[in-house]
């Protein structure tokens, strides 16, 4: 049981991780495209287009990410502080902060949720806007403000830390070990440091000697990132395999690496992947000597074959395919052993408008099996269920706040359904749930209804119409024991 | 001109009523009357309440016609009915008031939803069912806001 437990709250984990990346893979796409084809190694470069990289990379990424997390936590509100205090995070930072971001964004949020369950009943009427507005000001002000002096410092610590690391085994000679920092450091963003820093100047050193140094392919060898992304092309589902044979093209052909950053950082086994490509990669490197003269930038295949030296082709294009190869094989292990479970997160995920909530009802789906919209009489008990065996902190992140539209639906629309509907408003309104009730015909069910309430002669049509929703089925409109049912659980859940 | 959603007329006190289909005619007529709607919405009604019972739980039944009726539909419009001795709406539910509906715009949504939350305490019930005078009615279900 209490194995059962731990691997929920690791699948869980990773289905949050993936929650905050999946739904901005388009962002990193545009600013891969973008990127591969406008910076000045680009292949149609031009000056202007070139301006968006930088913001992109350091504020909107980051900025969706922060979002995304505390949103997923905690709504929209929470989505707005998570924004918030990653702004601090980048402003303090001078990389990239993707992983501040991930865990600024959710952290913000639940501070939200926090502050709001202390104060929010205790607003009076009419001055709720007014604290609204201001706690999340004051809250966000507060945490963007600490971020800035935290981040920055922390960041400079670990990249110090890294990069003496790598100095160390590159100075022992164990080069194909670098990988174990690299690799990582890489998904980080914290691999400038150590390739600029440490790798390239020694690397100009041994060029000048010998012609060519073995440590400009140690960060810009594309092979492991491909391996990843050819595996989520092959044996990923949804979203993230569709979109990965894209991906590989920007990263393998384009060199911008960063686009499969968001793979392994939804997939955090994938690490193991991409180090042993890394691994595999810069062992075939020294074996066959090889080399290349300058440092690639970006670290496309072109740039690498057009800085290989005479003589040097076969160990480097070896490098680049063993690498590939193994993160590939490593890649594919780990994305199908957890593949039962998470993906079809993702697949579900896609199929809705609203990414976060379906990875989250599904996080529930795969715990207790339940058809695709079960009728909620026997579902709500099974969620109920669930959440008391899951990680308390699961909670949290869980149905109250996927809920933000509940539609009563009859035949025409005029009659049962706006009675259903004003009771169950009504029932809300008295446990202070601040969840909207419309009512509307079958055939008009709107498609983001997250709960749809039918009389039970009706639910099959309903479920026809607007499968993904959850479906309520009552017998008696007036007294349903249905409603308290529902109110009871938002409440529960959004305390 | 727009009519009075409920008005006093629409409002029938005490009917004895044998069966559900009398209970539709019933209060579809009194929209039919009413000029709230053409004959062709009773038919409707009846189509209404083969696909789904409009009963609703707590004595309510609310017969209206279905999705295409609306254009059969000239005002929007309801009519109240109380049917003491209660009317047998099938599967053992049995109603005892009745609102005949003709929606066209959202005009009546707001009545309906004061009947609704005035009809889910039981207690409202009986004093609807001991009504003496239509004004009694109007009143209960136009105070709830």
């Amino acid at each position: 049981m209490a194995e059962a437990t731990t691997r929920a709250k690791i699948q869980r984990f990773g289905s949050y991780l993936s929650g905050m990346i999946m739904p901005n893979i388009g962002a990193f796409i545009a600013w891969g495209l973008i990127t591969a084809l406008f910076i000045p190694d680009g292949w149609f470069p031009n000056e202007k287009l070139a301006t968006l990289v930088g913001p992109m990379i350091t504020y909107l990424l980051p900025l969706l990410i922060g979002f995304t997390g505390g949103r997923l936590v905690y709504d929209f509100r929470g989505g707005v502080l998570g924004a918030i205090a990653t702004m601090g995070v980048i402003v303090g930072a001078e990389i990239p902060m993707f992983l501040g971001a991930m865990i600024m964004g959710p952290l913000a949020g639940f501070a939200m949720k926090l502050v709001d369950g202390g104060f929010q009943h205790r607003i009076r009427p009419g001055f709720e806007m007014l604290y609204n507005n201001f706690s999340a000001g004051i809250l966000g002000a507060f945490l963007a403000g600490i971020s800035v002096y935290f981040v920055g410092p922390l960041v400079n610590a670990l990249t110090n830390a890294l990069a003496s690391g790598v100095e160390v085994i590159v100075s022992m000679g164990l080069l194909p070990l670098a990988s174990i920092i690299i690799e990582p450091a890489k998904i980080l963003f914290l691999n400038n440091a150590i390739n600029h820093g440490i790798l390239s100047p020694l690397g100009v050193e041994q060029a000048a000697s010998a012609g060519k140094s073995v440590l400009f392919l140690l960060e810009s060898n594309p092979g492991p990132g491909l391996g990843i992304l050819l595996a989520f092309s092959v044996f990923g589902k949804g979203i993230s395999k569709s979109s990965a044979p894209g991906a590989a093209i920007i990263q393998f052909l384009g060199g911008i690496h960063e686009i499969y950053f968001p793979y392994v950082l939804m997939r955090p086994m994938l690490l193991l992947a991409v180090i042993a490509g890394g691994i595999s990669g810069v062992f075939t490197f020294t074996l066959f000597n090889a080399g290349l003269v300058a440092t690639p930038s970006p670290g496309s295949i072109f740039a690498l074959m057009a800085l290989t030296p005479p003589g040097n082709y076969p160990g480097v294009i070896l490098g680049v395919v063993i690498a590939a190869a193994v993160s590939f094989a490593i890649a594919s292990v780990v994305l199908k052993t957890s593949k039962a479970e998470e993906e079809e997160d993702l697949t579900a995920a896609a199929n809705r408008m609203q990414e976060m909530k379906g990875k989250k009802s599904d996080a529930t789906g795969y715990l207790t099996p339940q058809p695709a919209a079960g009728v909620i009489g026997d579902t709500s008990e099974k969620n109920l269920a669930s959440d008391n065996t899951q990680a308390v902190q699961s909670a949290p992140v869980r149905s109250a706040h996927e809920i933000k539209k509940v539609v009563f639906a009859c035949d025409a629309g005029m009659g049962s359904s706006a009675m259903g509907a004003s009771l169950l408003r009504n029932k809300f309104k008295k446990a202070q749930i601040d969840i909207p009730v419309s009512n509307t015909a079958i055939n008009q069910i709107p498609e983001d209804a997250d709960v749809v309430v039918t009389h039970k002669d009706l639910t099959d049509r309903a479920k026809a119409k607007l499968p993904q929703a959850e479906h309520i089925s009552v017998e008696n409109f007036m007294n349903s024991p249905e409603y308290d049912k529902l109110a009871q659980r938002l409440k529960d859940q959004g305390e | 001109m727009a009519k009075p959603v409920l008005s006093k007329e629409n409002i029938k006190l005490n009917v004895a009523i044998p069966n559900k289909n009398e209970a539709i005619r019933y209060t579809g007529d009194i929209l039919v009357q009413g000029g709230y709607v053409d004959a062709g919405y009773i038919e409707k009604m009846y189509e209404r309440e083969q696909m789904a019972t409009t009963y609703m739980g707590n004595y309510l039944a609310i017969p209206h016609g279905t999705e295409d009726a609306k254009q059969n539909v000239l005002e929007t419009g309801i009519s109240v009915v109380t049917v003491p001795n209660g009317v047998d709406f099938g599967d053992g539910n049995i109603a005892k008031i009745l609102i005949g509906i003709a929606g066209k715009g959202d005009e009546h949504l707001g009545i309906l939803s004061n009947i609704a939350i005035v009809c889910s305490e039981e207690e409202n019930i009986d004093k609807i069912l001991n009504a003496t005078s239509e004004e009694e009615i109007m009143e209960l279900f136009s105070e709830v806001q």
